[in-house]
């Protein structure tokens, strides 16, 4: 076991020097970001005030307007400014000389480090996961709250306007504020050190996108404020109900485009750090497949995500501008908002499972002790999947009064999609054979990733066929199915993700024993939270809905206290991973002993990941192979395996 | 692999199959069906759930086989053999998967193109949806106007859904079928319903404040009996415009609590014991109803009740539901 030493290249890396005076308003801080923000509120409500007033409308002080440019695109771009997202691209712009890189922005030395601007991928990944998991317990505690209004028939605990906002904001935070960027943050983390790169390809655009996340999340949770509460249309927000529905809606619209464009710049980010950083020798059939999930996933987000921000601008300039586009009595067409909406919004659901398919793949090869059953055709089903994803959007639309003809072929593409799926359960299933399995908690999250995923896949089937979605659509089984793919498929992954990098992370080992009775509780608590779902479901319950028959009260309180177990199991987490952060057990640079790059490095890693740039000589996942090597360290790391020359190893 | 191990997995996936199966037979998973629709719709919903079993047992027995007979010692630091893929096999678990879902590809199709078909010589029932409540327009002279839905049995019926709004969705569950309802287009949905008997109509698309309580009530009855209600209805001027009838149909009792009604939802305010203000009852009242805007009860956010009374409803009609709400007063 190695101790977790500090490492730094001192030579060319120091933290920035102590400010004086003045200093703290001008250089980039908190303190800056305290004027520059009003400072731009200002100037866009002003851009606002006199074109109203030179317009001639009235009236001049319009607050939603305000809102829409002041509030939610102004004040944030100055908040960055000030925290200094911006001041290089400035320097760069204007002509001026920039400043020589002295690397102070870059790396953590101590706490305050992790809230300031920072340009290490590790810092930046581990700023993600925090905040992530900040709003998964906004979003958790939402759930509890409606789960106590639901346990039983009739309004007891909120209205129904709050109930319609938790519920919105739950899904619209777990989504846009917990998945997609819990997984931007583990391969924040991960993907850099897998491929021997020192960092990502844009170090201050990666930055850049992590700081949005915030501004979004805030976004979201600040519609509580809004007259009227906050959006309370679903996450989905259909047009025309978000359109002339509260102010709140606002919130969401404007709040997506955030979180968006995070998700597009960090997307960017993998994919030319993908292409262009990969170690000599790691050709793309040698790369981990948590690396080929990022490289299928960033591909997705490039391409579908602008069509939310499209959808949600439409309906902003609605209700802003006066558009038509969903305006029914001026020739607006209610079902482009749909369209347009899950031609981004079912690729989604893909950017919030592959990365997990990756991180599974890592999990379950390692822990078994075995190379990944079948590894080209793993890569190659992420692939069909992202193809085959753009083309079944509309089996979210079978009852929604679109083209008839349209549900037939939607259904056999999203039919299709079930056989490169199957392929991945598969040849898990054949990693895992005659394995030398180690039951540590990663292990667990992934084989109940797995069995609760072939449940969500086997109910997708059920909802991909026509006439069974006409009768499933908008009932409880799309609650449970929705919920057994994100929270059984999505969250069990990122939950395996952490415990499995956590040493890698902190330099300490959770504790095992909290772990496994951590996967215990939620496995227990979700299935009986979300199973019962399906029949209620299927027998007439409708989602979305504040108040029931009284027919479906008994299960719904067996649901809530199922709910509430779920609930408290992520207590056992959060403790266990804050007392083994700060106290736990030094972990050694490589506790599960990988073969992945990132595991040939300390814990936590150099602040430039490698000495030297690793020579790749073999693939990733050699285990049992004797003397098989995935790659060469020349600077001083630990070597893992008997040093023989092994110069091309063939995949399969 | 030895024969030992096959006998194991065998009885694993057995196992699996046969637990699966109970909680498919055990649990009421569907509602009884009413209507020919449904029938298809559970033999569909069935046949999937065979097929979904069987899926699901293969992968039980290959996880519990494994969990069980693979697992090692946490010291033990040996590796498994380096086994990197079995073409044939992958071979196998593409094409089988393929296979079993163009069967419920296939079987899903045709059954779907018979619940679309509502054969010749359907009854063709118009369906307008508007916050928070259905209103259904009969054929025949003069046009039967009413708030519930009479269903003659084992007649196809065609319902063509419009809405005045938002995005509603009609749903019977013992029916199966379910349709959106879309302000600027026009959908149908088609019904054969092959039992008596009363259910509800649930809306399942989130429309506003109002939408847990936007149910209407469903009847099916025998051929005679439909026919009575049509002339009985249309006897009486083509519909029925008592207040009591107005405030049933206009959807008054999906917001507002009305004793005289027997409806206590607690969207808007209630309507026992109006405070008018200082203005006449009756003025405030139907001010209110044509204007909600105007005049906000404490508590309660403008723009939430519909503003369409006005053209929604005659003025006859407007009146009577005035008077009722006069009358209803405590």
């Amino acid at each position: 076991m190695t101790e977790i030493v500090e490492t730094h290249h001192a030579a060319d890396h120091q933290p920035a020097p102590p400010r004086r005076g003045a200093e703290h308003l001008t250089k980039p801080g908190y303190i800056r970001a305290a004027w520059t923000t009003p400072l731009f509120w200002a100037l866009g409500a002003g851009i606002v005030v006199f074109f109203r007033w030179l317009g001639g409308y009235e009236p001049t002080w319009d607050w939603t307007v305000i809102s829409v440019v002041a509030f939610m695109t102004a004040a944030p771009v100055g908040f960055l400014a000030g925290i200094g997202s911006f001041d290089y691209w400035l320097y760069y712009i204007s002509g001026r000389p920039t400043r020589e890189e002295d690397h102070s922005g870059h790396g953590a030395y101590s706490w305050r480090d992790y809230f300031k601007v920072n340009t290490d991928h590790k810092v930046i990944g581990v700023q993600y996961l925090v905040t992530t998991f900040f709003f998964f317990i906004c979003g958790g505690m939402m759930a509890m709250i409606f789960r106590a209004e639901l346990a039983n028939p009739d309004m007891q605990f909120v209205d129904t306007q709050t109930f319609n906002g938790l519920v919105s904001e739950h899904a619209a935070l777990m989504i846009f504020l917990f998945i997609i960027p819990a997984f931007a943050g583990l391969a924040n983390f991960a993907v850099p050190l897998m491929l021997g790169a020192p960092d990502m390809a844009f170090p201050r655009l990666n930055a850049l996108s992590y700081w949005l996340l915030p501004i979004a999340g805030i976004m979201f949770l600040a519609a509580f404020l809004a007259p009227g509460g906050a959006f309370g249309a679903g996450w989905t927000g259909y047009a025309p109900l978000a359109v002339e529905g509260t102010e709140g809606n606002i919130f969401f619209q404007m709040g997506v485009q955030w979180a968006g464009a995070s998700s597009i710049m960090t997307a960017l980010n993998f994919l030319v750090t993908i292409i262009t950083m990969r170690a000599p020798g790691m050709t793309f059939w040698r790369m981990p497949l948590l690396v080929w999930a990022n490289f299928t996933t960033s591909l997705l987000v490039v391409i579908a995500t602008p069509f939310i921000a499209g959808s949600q601008f439409f309906a902003l300039f609605d209700r802003v501008m006066h558009t038509n586009f969903f305006n029914v009595s001026e020739g607006g067409y209610v079902l482009g908002y749909q369209h347009i909406f899950w031609f981004y919004s079912h690729p989604a659901v893909y950017i919030m499972m592959l990365p997990g398919f990756g991180i599974i793949s890592e999990v379950i090869a390692v822990m078994s002790r075995k190379p990944v059953f079948g590894y080209r055709l793993m890569a190659l089903s992420l692939m069909a999947i992202l193809v085959l994803g753009f083309s079944v959007w509309a089996h979210h639309m079978f009852v929604a009064g679109m083209a008839p003809w349209l549900r037939v072929p939607m259904m056999v593409t999203s039919m299709i999609i079930a056989v490169p799926t199957g392929i991945k359960i598969f040849s898990w299933l054949a990693t895992m054979w005659e394995g030398k399995l180690h039951f540590r908690t990663p292990m667990l999250f992934a084989l109940g990733f797995i069995s609760m995923f072939v449940l969500g896949g086997l109910s997708g089937i059920f909802l991909a066929s026509v006439p069974i979605d006409i009768a499933a659509s908008d009932t409880y089984f799309i609650v449970a199915h929705i919920h057994y793919v994100l929270f059984g498929g999505s969250v069990f992954t990122i939950f395996a993700g952490i415990y499995y990098w956590f040493p890698k992370m902190t330099g300490r080992m959770y504790n095992e024993r909290l772990g496994k009775l951590h996967f215990w509780l939620t496995f227990i608590g979700f299935n009986g939270t979300f199973f019962p779902m399906h029949w209620v479901g299927l027998q007439g319950m409708p989602r979305r809905v504040a108040d029931y028959a009284e027919q479906f009260g008994d299960w719904n309180m067996v649901i809530s206290i199922f709910s509430f177990l779920l609930g408290a199991s992520t207590l056992i987490f959060f403790y266990n991973v804050i007392v083994s952060w700060s106290r736990g057990e030094p972990a050694g640079s490589n506790p599960w002993r990988a073969l992945t790059l990132e595991w040939q490095v300390s814990s936590p890693p150099p602040v430039f990941n490698f000495d030297q740039i690793p020579q790749v000589v073999g693939s990733p996942y050699e285990y049992g192979v004797p003397g098989a090597r995935h790659a060469v360290l020349n600077g001083g790391a630990r070597v893992e395996l008997p040093d023989k020359a092994h110069e091309e190893e063939t995949v399969r | 692999m030895r024969r030992g191990s096959i006998v194991r997995i065998t009885i694993y996936g057995v196992l699996a199959g046969i637990l699966a199966s109970l909680v498919a037979v055990l649990v009421p998973w569907l509602p009884t069906s009413a209507s020919e629709e449904m029938d298809r719709i559970e033999f569909t919903f069935w046949f999937t759930t065979i097929i979904c079993i069987a899926v699901f047992a293969v992968v039980a027995a290959a996880i519990m086989y494994s969990v069980l007979k693979f697992r090692v010692h946490p010291e033990d630091e040996s590796d498994g053999p380096p086994i990197h893929g079995h073409t044939g096999l992958e071979i196998v678990w593409t094409a089988i998967p393929a296979v079993l879902v163009t069967a419920i590809s296939i079987v899903s199709a045709v059954v779907l193109a018979q619940n679309d078909n509502a054969g010749p010589n359907p009854i063709r029932i118009a369906v307008t949806a508007q916050q928070f409540a259905w209103k259904f327009e009969y054929p025949g002279e003069p046009r039967l106007t009413a708030g519930e839905l009479v269903l003659p049995v084992d007649r196809p019926v065609k319902l063509t859904l419009r809405s005045l709004d938002v995005i509603h969705s009609f749903w019977v569950p013992e029916f199966g079928q379910k349709s959106d309802a879309v302000p600027g287009i026009e959908t149908t949905l088609v019904i054969t319903p092959n039992r008596t008997g009363e259910f509800s109509i649930i809306c399942t698309e989130l429309c506003g404040l109002g939408h847990p309580t936007m149910r209407a009530p469903v009847r099916v009855v025998d051929q005679a009996a439909y026919d009575e209600f049509l002339a009985g209805s249309a006897g009486s001027g083509g519909q029925d415009d008592s207040g009591e009838a107005v405030f049933e149909t206009a959807g008054c009792g999906g917001c507002h609590a009305f004793a005289p009604a027997g409806t206590d939802a607690q969207v808007g305010p209630g309507l026992d014991a109006i405070d008018p203000g200082g203005q006449p009852l009756e003025d405030f009242l139907r001010e209110s109803i044509v204007d909600p805007n105007a005049v906000l009860a404490t508590g309660f956010q403008p723009d939430v009740m519909p503003a369409t009374y006005e053209s929604s409803l005659s003025d006859e009609q407007l009146d009577a539901l005035v008077q009722y709400l006069v009358e209803g007063q405590q």
